[in-house]
């Protein structure tokens, strides 16, 4: 049903309704915390959501076609790990992260390959990955403990040192990925087949969609911008640790499923899972600022993703019976 | 993606399917366990095999919960959380009332027995939040259980504040985990036992069990066929949910502490054990041994890993190329196998 010309009723309301939550959220906490809404912690809280947003974007493109991927985390740690060691070992950034990028790119080309060609279910196959990278990545770091110190003091310059408008580089950098996803997603031959494989995988292999190709891809692109988003973690802390994307597995589900994608895939928008991850990392921040302990993060976020999911399926009902 | 029923025999054999995976995969036990004792130092020795039994007790507990549901093709990784709630939540419950300590120092001061109960109860009321959303709103179970997971840990972090309750407990809160009947063998491994048994007779004997099978091998099939279809995965959820907490309460009295990091990433192990022994991620095809066989088999791995002096990260090593050969291997057979 079009309403506002090439928009439906359904992207509509969901934008609203996205929108409307990450306003209020801010709202609320700057109302209880005036500190909320200060330059440093805007800065704070979109540096901090750099790596969130390359994951959960990419993971969004991948939903769409229907499929998971539990592994990002621990692509995560390993790129930082990898990229610390890098740095350490003398070799420039650069390369470092040309070496670190080939990394995720494989550890995503290893997936598809597991889904695609080797037909394992996508959460065992990348709960598989997912086990090997944070193994290999506690491997290389020192005594298991994991944590890589001692990077030269530029690295923090990628993700963490203000560049323009006191935002880091990384930042931008992520925007013009983001950017990017958008327009696949929108406009490509590549998001138009995922959200046809989402939507009826036997249809879209019929029509002649390679529908191997096309998540074999799309699983090679998570894996990329996962570890974009491990060096922009490794340059953030200044250090490298297998375990720091602990979690961004769950975290990407949620800010997906926030920004109103369907998790069984077909439809989705890249551009509100991005409200969908500043709505997380506005909630963790906001809840730092106005002094919650951080142990009450796992019973919100949790909160966060039911409730979430719950919106998703009454507005598709409400949706149907409004049309229909 | 061919239906495999586990009573389906190939025309030639007189076995099922689901027999010949479980024969293979105890075939593949007794292999690694031979190859263990022949390659580890110190391996075939009394003392390190019942060890190995005892420490698979929790995980295969929680195993029983997520095969029935795996059966009916659905997933629940909020078990792990579950755990974490069951520990802590025992913990608080028959903790000394000690006024004026710290707030982690002092409890509710039940009897241990009634703290149990209750915990159970507790632990079982998430089983009924996954089953509301997941049958009625009908959400996607690995979504949803992903939710009630953080969420139960989060219950068990607050009441822990992010630590552990360890002061004040009484004298029986450490004999199920620590009391030893024979070697290393505690009253944990009894309790999986016995549970184990009742699955197993639920599994074959029963009219549910049966049901069960048909809801995982067509759902809608077994709709029409008259299975009450969401009350019996309710129950299955509600139950995954109960052997969770059980697990939970057995590790917090192993420890002697309600640790709210507890059962972290046993959601995920539990699913491990259970496919790697056998059963279908498709559903409709497995049984309770298959995670006991899973079970056995990594733990195994695990342990001779860790006795042949490499890093514990090694583990996760073996377990992802574990699992993955695991898989091509059981459908390879299956395949050939010519249903």
């Amino acid at each position: 049903m079009r309403v506002l010309g090439k928009i439906s009723l359904k992207t509509t309301v969901m934008t609203i309704y996205v929108l409307g939550v990450l306003g209020s959220i801010v709202l609320v906490f700057s109302l209880i915390s005036v500190k909320f809404i200060g330059v440093p912690n805007i800065v704070n809280v979109l540096r901090q959501s750099v790596p969130a947003l390359l994951v959960g974007t990419s993971v969004t493109l991948l939903m769409i076609s229907g499929n998971i991927d539990l592994s990002v985390g621990g692509i995560v740690g390993l790129s930082s790990v990898i990229y610390a060691i890098c740095l350490k070992a003398g070799i420039g950034y650069l390369w470092a992260a040309i070496l670190t990028l080939l990394l995720g790119l494989t550890i995503g080309l290893i997936n598809g390959l597991l889904v695609v060609k080797m037909r394992i279910v996508p959460v065992i196959a990348t709960l598989a990955t997912m086990s090997l990278s944070i193994g290999l990545g506690k491997l290389l770091s020192p005594d298991g403990i994991g944590l890589i110190k001692g990077l030269p003091e530029d690295v923090i310059k990628f993700a963490r040192t203000g560049f323009l408008l006191k935002l880091p580089i990384a930042f931008y950098v992520t925007v013009i990925v983001v950017g990017m996803l958008v327009v696949i997603q929108k406009k490509t031959v590549l998001g138009k087949y995922s959200a046809a494989i989402g939507g009826n995988k036997v249809a879209a292999e019929l029509s002649g969609i390679n529908t191997k190709l096309i998540i074999w891809i799309l699983y090679a692109i998570v894996g990329l911008f996962s570890s974009l988003g491990g060096i922009a973690r490794a340059s953030l802390l200044s250090l490298g640790d297998p375990t720091t994307g602990t979690g961004m597995e769950m975290d990407a589900m949620i800010a997906v499923v926030l920004g109103g994608t369907s998790y069984t895939g077909g439809e989705g928008s890249v551009l509100r899972t991005t409200v969908g991850v500043l709505i997380l990392t506005c909630l963790t921040a906001g809840m730092q600022v106005i002094g919650i302990a951080p142990y009450w993060q796992s019973l919100v976020k949790g909160m966060v993703l039911i409730f979430a999911v719950t919106i998703n399926s009454l507005v598709k009902e409400k949706i149907i019976e409004i049309i229909e | 993606m061919q239906m495999k029923v586990d009573s389906c025999k190939p025309a030639e054999s007189k076995i099922s399917n689901l027999t010949f995976i479980n024969l293979s995969m105890l075939g593949v036990l007794a292999v690694v366990f031979v190859a263990a004792s022949l390659i580890v130092p110190r391996f075939f020795d009394i003392n390190n095999i019942s060890n190995l039994i005892a420490q698979q007790a929790e995980i295969i507990i929680l195993g029983i919960g997520v095969t029935f549901l795996l059966i009916t093709g659905h997933f629940d990784m909020s078990v792990g959380g579950i755990v974490s709630l069951g520990a802590v939540v025992s913990a608080y419950l028959c903790q000394a009332k000690t006024a004026g300590a710290s707030d982690l120092a002092s409890g509710l001061g039940m009897g241990y027995g009634k703290a149990i109960i209750i915990t159970l109860l507790c632990c079982m009321l998430i089983g009924v939040i996954n089953a509301f959303f997941i049958v009625k709103v009908k959400v996607n179970s690995v979504v949803v259980t992903l939710g009630t997971m953080a969420f139960s840990r989060g219950v068990a972090m607050i009441i822990a504040k992010g630590a552990q309750r360890i002061t004040g407990l009484p004298p029986e809160y450490k004999q199920i985990g620590q009391y030893t009947v024979i070697g290393t063998i505690n009253i944990a491994v009894i309790i999986m036992i016995f549970l184990l048994i009742i699955a197993l007779i639920v599994e074959n004997k029963t009219a549910f069990g049966r049901r069960i099978y048909l809801i995982g091998a067509n759902q809608v099939a077994a709709k029409l066929s008259g299975i009450k279809v969401e009350r019996e995965i309710s129950l299955l959820y509600i139950t995954s949910a109960f052997l969770a907490g059980v697990a939970g309460i057995v590790m917090a009295s192993r420890f002697n502490a309600g640790n709210c990091t507890l059962g972290t990433g046993y959601e995920f192990d539990a699913l491990v054990i259970t496919v790697l022994g056998g059963t279908s991620i498709a559903g409709g095809f497995g049984s309770v041994v298959c995670a006991v066989v899973g079970a056995f088999i990594l733990g195994i791995l695990s342990t001779s890993v860790n006795m042949l002096g490499f890093q514990p990260a090694m583990q996760m090593l073996v377990k992802g190329f574990v699992i993955i050969a695991a898989i091509l291997a059981q459908r390879f057979a299956l395949d050939k196998r010519k249903v």
